[in-house]
């Protein structure tokens, strides 16, 4: 199954990234969490890399069409994790993410996007080869439908957007015609006031409606979007050095080890640090693209797109967020928040985009 | 480049299939690359563009600037001892800075330390005018119970806009003692802090000593840099400009001599006031108002409702009698009229006259206060026996004027520029003052009753301390003040006594013969008796001034509540020959100075006793006279 010779194709340059942004991760998440009640968290960091790793590995050995010949299997089995979440799921924030286990907390969603991504890559790779008809459309989109509600019913709304990108990333790549880009466009501009009103929970609501004047509120829900603005200002071209923030480490910023945690960074690492992360998640983001130029089969060139597209959309959105930019909304800064599920299901992700790229020259 | 297997290529459609996926997956290039540009910009933009604006905010959040309020300085008596202090109190504040929700702050303050919501919000709503980073003081000088259940909801952080700041506060003595001379503290109010450059919040002085030497006792306070986090919270203190005390000043008081003093008005339950001090230099020994306020309940910001009870109190307790009370002197003031007869040369001390009971003057009828007169009297006897017939003899011979112009020498009808605010004047009549204030000639039938105190006469008790000095100085009207020495920081230095107002040529033989007079008030047949102490030659005089004409009081009697009784008078000094020790003791309503004087003799004992190291006396109030017979006093005359 693993020819020695891939072993020469895989994309060590990738590697190095992923695992320094891996390495500012726990960093940030030591100076965020060295003041208070969490300062082992990162430990349980460097334990969810450990892990994570072991499974990258997996992910990179296994041939992907022998995962994609599977994916039914991975999908049905992600929609019954989703649906025990509703069932039996933990609460923290307000929200049902996570399935107790013994040792740590699961989070289906996390998973759900890389099922996701195999199955709609293996969906539209079978499906007729030019553009997708609006069949294959159809059948996509109930494909992500099913785990974006019950995500979205968590609720988890950011994640549950993060699976649609995946849809829509690799019907772009199979060769969705523009003009059906542009029509889903304006239905979901014409559908944001329907959401707004049945849909959306006033949490929600206010967090939208803050952003677009944070001092309607500052004290509260606008509070957030002010704090994280003042961290990444403040930290100045060179930043306030490493758990030298005050933001983060007095507690301005609210849980700033998770989806903060780009604004700590921004805080103590300065513009120079953020142009350094910006610039290994770009690097990161482009490097992929040109593995699904490269893959072998369209197969792998959907795998590659439908993972990248979710990891883009949440490294974007975060650090915009973090800016203050973007209404807050609890998503995660892949590789580098803390949290288990999301770094191994990321590194599994990246595990699928190497296996793709390694097995470019195989048959 | 091209990675896809032959084997998958079988048509055009397929190579067509992937130039379009390249082109796609070019324009995706692209796109993240122009997105992840935008986004550095964005950083570049508050990063270094905002850097500044961003920095200070960041700066106020995390960073307090607490106040520490300066101690006020002590105040100690001459020997050392420390009549005012400060001790440590809690205050409980708000700041509005950090409270999302005022009006629930204010419902669980409220609720939390037991006070009514509405005077709390009241309370706030006083200080909306200041910045939101200072804290409104709720709960002054808070209960440690106050305290406990304020930190207990804190650490609960369901308060976190609610401070706990120990502060120094004023400690005054606790019986009251010299309310009137130390005065208050208070917050500052919206015309000190424009017109006096204090900052708000400011606790000043507001009345007496406190007020008049604010600037020296105020001190400066200091101010403590600290770190908080989210919650407001104290994690570390930046640095810090530790509060220095005021200064340290010690006073002429004698405590002793004060609290001597005040038992003897207790012992009675007078109202009055008294001035003690030494005649040579002006320094007050002892300076009483009653009745008084606690200044302590002051210190820690009074509530309304005992603030209202003083100031509505019929006996007006925020009164400083001895500076602000205008009192008719009786027959202490024959002394002016005879410093004057004799100084003008009108009399020797041996001019006699003689007493039947009455006398004629202008047509009218003038009693003396003896009813079958005192018979042939000198001016030793008619001071020593207080002859009304004598005094309207020379009074009438002197004239007004010149009993105002010796008046006025000794002290009377002037300010005496004591070192305490809100000095009133009192009034000594003359022909001019009578043309220019009421655009009236003076009629001589008036001067008969101004040369035995009443009349138009009226004086402030402090003011006939410095007469009381000057005859027994022989003629230096001392100014009274209160400062003997501050304490700048490098130990104490003296404080240079106040210049005299004046020294009036008085002939030796014209004092001789006052003092005489004086030492037989009290040593001989006169009314001064229950002021004897035997070997200290005390000389003095009482006085009974009438609050109401006996016509007036007849047409109110049984209708009204005030009280008509008359003002009783006890001025002294003592010993007889180089006077170290003068005062006056004012009774209201004390109906005649025997009383005063026993309160006077109190205070004499005590100050010999201290001076001499031997055990301080204890006041003995005499029991409750006897029914008084009923003696009808004819008209004008009175004064013992």
């Amino acid at each position: 199954m693993f020819e020695r010779r891939l072993f020469f194709h895989i994309d060590y340059l990738m590697i190095i990234a992923l695992g320094a942004l891996c390495a500012v991760g726990v960093m940030m998440i030591y100076s965020t969490t060295s003041i208070g009640p969490n300062s082992t968290l990162y430990v349980k960091q460097l334990y969810a890399i450990a892990i994570g790793v072991v499974v990258f590995v997996v992910c990179l050995v296994i041939d992907y069409r022998t995962l994609a010949e599977n994916s039914l299997m991975f999908y049905l089995a992600v929609v019954v994790l989703l649906v025990g979440v509703l069932l039996f799921g933990t609460t923290g924030g307000g929200a049902r993410r996570w399935i107790p286990l013994p040792f740590f907390a699961l989070q289906p969603s996390e998973f759900a996007k890389l099922c996701v991504a195999l199955t709609l890559a293996k969906f539209f790779d079978e499906s007729r080869h030019g553009s997708p008809s609006m069949t294959d459309l159809a059948v996509g989109g109930v494909i992500t439908l099913v785990p974006f509600l019950l995500i979205a019913k968590e609720p988890d709304l950011g994640t549950a957007i993060t699976v649609l990108t995946i849809l829509l990333g690799i019907s772009f790549l199979a060769g969705m015609r523009l003009r059906l880009l542009g029509i889903l466009l304006i239905l979901a501009i014409v559908a944001a006031p329907v959401a707004w009103r049945y849909a959306l929970k006033d949490y929600q609501k206010s967090r939208i409606s803050t952003f677009i004047d944070p001092e309607i509120d500052p004290r509260g829900a606008g509070y957030q979007q002010i704090q994280a603005r003042i961290s990444v200002g403040s930290g100045g071209p060179w930043g306030k050095g490493f758990t030298k923030g005050t933001q983060g480490q007095l507690r301005f910023l609210p849980v700033a080890w998770n989806d903060f945690v780009f604004s700590v960074y921004g805080e103590e690492q300065g513009f120079v640090g953020v142009v350094v992360a910006l610039g290994l998640y770009l690097f990161v983001i482009v490097r992929a693209l040109e593995t699904a130029r490269l893959a072998k089969d369209r197969l792998g060139a959907y795998l590659v797109m439908g993972i990248l597209s979710a990891f883009t959309f949440q490294v974007m959105y975060n650090i915009t967020m973090s800016a203050g930019l973007a209404p807050v909304k609890g998503l995660t800064l892949p590789l580098m928040s803390s949290g288990g599920s999301s770094i191994v299901a990321t590194l599994a992700g990246f595990g699928l985009i190497l296996n793709v790229r390694m097995r470019r020259f195989t048959n | 480049m091209l990675g896809l297997a032959p084997s998958d290529l079988s048509s055009v459609t397929v190579s067509e299939d992937r130039r379009k996926l390249v082109t796609r997956l070019t324009v995706l290039r692209y796109l993240v690359i122009v997105m992840f540009v935008a986004l550095a910009m964005a950083f570049w933009y508050f990063q270094v563009v905002q850097y500044e604006k961003f920095r200070e905010v960041a700066e106020n959040n995390h960073q307090r600037t607490l106040g520490l309020r300066a101690p006020r300085g002590v105040m100690f008596d001459r020997h050392g001892k420390i009549l005012v202090e400060n001790r440590d109190s809690f205050v409980i504040s708000v700041v509005r800075e950090h409270s999302r929700d005022m009006d629930r702050t204010i419902r669980l303050l409220a609720q939390v330390v037991g006070l009514d919501e509405a005077s709390v919000r009241e309370v706030v709503r006083r200080h909306r005018g200041q910045p939101g980073y200072q804290p409104i003081p709720i709960v002054e000088d808070a209960t440690l119970a106050q305290v406990a259940a304020v930190t207990a909801h804190r650490l609960d952080t369901e308060l976190p806009e609610v401070v706990v700041e120990r502060v120094p506060t004023r400690r005054y003595p606790t019986d009251a003692m010299a309310a009137h001379l130390f005065g208050y503290v208070g917050e500052v109010t919206e015309g000190q802090l424009t017109r006096e450059g204090y900052r708000s919040g400011d606790v000043v002085g507001q009345a007496g000593f406190e007020k008049v030497y604010n600037k020296l006792l105020m001190g400066v306070d200091g101010a403590r840099r600290v770190v908080v986090n989210s919650l407001g919270r104290e994690i570390r203190t930046i640095d810090e400009v530790p509060p220095s005390e005021g200064r340290r000043v010690q006073l002429t008081i004698d405590y002793d001599v004060q609290r001597a003093t005040e038992e003897g008005f207790k012992g009675f339950g007078y109202a009055g006031a008294a001035v003690v001090l030494d005649p040579r230099t002006g320094e007050l020994l002892s300076y009483v108002s009653l009745p008084a306020y606690d200044p302590n309940t002051f210190a820690a910001g009074i509530d309304r409702a005992t603030w209202s009870a003083l100031n509505t109190d019929a006996l007006k307790p925020l009164q400083d009698r001895a500076i602000q009370g205008r009192y008719s002197p009786g027959s202490t003031f024959k002394m002016a009229v005879a410093a004057a007869a004799l100084e003008e040369g009108i009399i020797t001390p041996d001019f006699t006259v003689h007493c039947t009971g009455s006398a004629d003057f202008y047509g009218r009828l003038f009693h003396c206060w003896k009813l079958g007169g005192h018979g042939t009297m000198d001016l030793r006897h008619a001071i020593e026996q207080s002859c009304d017939v004598y005094f309207y003899t020379i009074g009438k011979m002197v004239g007004v004027d010149k009993i105002n112009k010796w008046a006025t020498a000794l002290g009377l009808g002037v300010k005496s520029g004591i070192d305490l605010p809100n000095e009133v004047t009192g009034l000594v009549p003359s022909t001019e003052w009578k043309r220019t204030k009421l655009h009236e000639n003076w009629y001589p039938g008036e001067t008969i009753s101004v040369a035995i105190g009443q009349g138009q006469v009226s004086v402030t008790p402090v003011s006939m301390a410095v007469y009381m000095a000057a005859l027994a100085n022989g003629g230096r009207r001392v100014t009274p003040h209160l400062v003997k020495a501050v304490d700048e920081g490098n130990g104490w230095k003296s404080v240079a006594t106040p210049e005299s107002a004046g020294t009036a040529p008085f002939k030796p033989e014209t004092m001789a013969a006052i003092h005489d007079g004086l030492w037989m008030v009290v040593n001989a047949a006169g009314t001064g008796g229950r002021a004897r102490m035997v070997g200290y030659d005390v000389s003095g005089k009482t006085g009974t001034a009438q609050v109401i004409s006996l016509e007036g009081a007849k047409a109110l009697k049984g209708r009204t509540d005030l009280d008509l009784r008359d003002n009783g008078w006890f001025v002294f000094f003592a010993p007889r020959d180089n006077p170290e020790i003068a005062g006056v003791v004012f009774t209201e309503h004390g109906e005649h100075g025997t009383n005063a004087a026993l309160i006077s003799r109190h205070i004499l004992e005590t100050y010999f006793a201290k001076k001499e190291g031997r055990p301080l006396p204890t006041f003995k109030p005499p029991p409750p006279p006897a029914p008084k017979p009923a003696v009808v006093v004819p008209t004008t005359g009175a004064g013992q």
